[in-house]
């Protein structure tokens, strides 16, 4: 099992199928972050074991690059799920539909 | 041993990682997403990633989750405040079904890759020095462009939390 890639990539593939159907299944906004934060990282592991895999430092460097895009990410998420919650007071992701067309008023 | 305690990371990283998303709560889902975090930690230093072990722990687990759970608690989310889920289970399990056929497709993809020894490695593959030294002569220009990427995320979310006029 050390010999071979085939693990790091299995567990790459569950962690990312779990963040998947986190998205998509749960309404909750904060755990559609979080899922999303779970999809990158399981991105890194299959970036980091193939970077093993080859001897190569490179990836490492991807995966980093990864990592703070992800702070990146997590400053205006968090931002934007503080002012929905302050003009909604949910957390349901299908309430946030004010780009919605039907409150366009034709003047 | 090395087969061993890959094992148990891997078991805690997908036990957190379906607690992230069978809890109710947020705050537990944040808890266990911690628990994911923390052993995915501890593949990348089976995967001879020692500076991004101490990335995935310092950066990931203890500072943009801890921002999670400080925003958690500062909203002060009721349990009326949460969304009525009654379709989670079913959904979860249905999609599970359906996303089988895409990972057998990658695995399989990856599994034409011949077998090779993948043992921790030392003498400095992904240390810091290492590690820095890639970064500055290969990586340089994204590296800038990080910064810039960072600075604009500060400056929106700074707009995006500004006060808000009476109406709002």
């Amino acid at each position: 099992m050390v010999d071979s890639i085939l693990p790091y990539i299995i567990l790459a593939m569950i962690l990312f199928s779990i963040g998947f159907l986190g998205v998509i299944a749960r309404k909750n906004i904060f755990i559609v972050y979080m899922s999303i934060e779970l999809m990158l990282n399981s991105v890194n592991i299959i970036f980091v074991s193939l970077g093993r895999y080859n001897e190569s430092m490179q990836p490492q460097v991807i995966a980093m690059i990864i990592i703070a895009i992800a702070a990146a990410e997590a400053a205006v998420f968090l931002s934007l799920i503080t002012v929905l919650f302050r003009r909604k007071k949910s957390l349901n992701s299908d309430i946030f539909n004010v780009l919605r067309q039907k409150s366009v008023t034709h003047e | 041993m090395i087969d061993i305690i890959f094992i148990i990371l891997s078991f805690f990283a997908i036990i957190g990682g379906l607690g992230m998303i069978l809890f109710a709560q947020p705050i537990y889902s944040a808890l266990s997403l911690i628990v994911c975090l923390v052993a995915l930690g501890g593949v990348f230093a089976l995967l001879s990633a020692p500076f991004l072990f101490m990335v995935q722990i310092i950066l990931y687990a203890g500072a943009i989750i801890t921002l999670v759970l400080f925003i958690i608690m500062f909203l002060n989310v009721k349990s009326d405040n949460l969304p009525n889920e009654p379709y989670k289970i079913p959904t979860i399990l249905v999609g599970g079904i359906l996303l089988v056929p895409f990972n057998l497709l990658i695995i399989k993809g990856f599994s034409t890759l011949e077998d090779k020894p993948m043992h921790i490695i030392g003498e400095g593959f992904g240390s810091i020095k290492g590690f820095g030294m890639e970064l500055f002569r290969n990586w340089l220009v994204p590296f800038e462009l990080i910064s810039i990427l960072l600075l604009v995320a500060l400056v929106g979310a700074v707009v995006y939390l500004r006060k808000e006029k009476s109406d709002g």
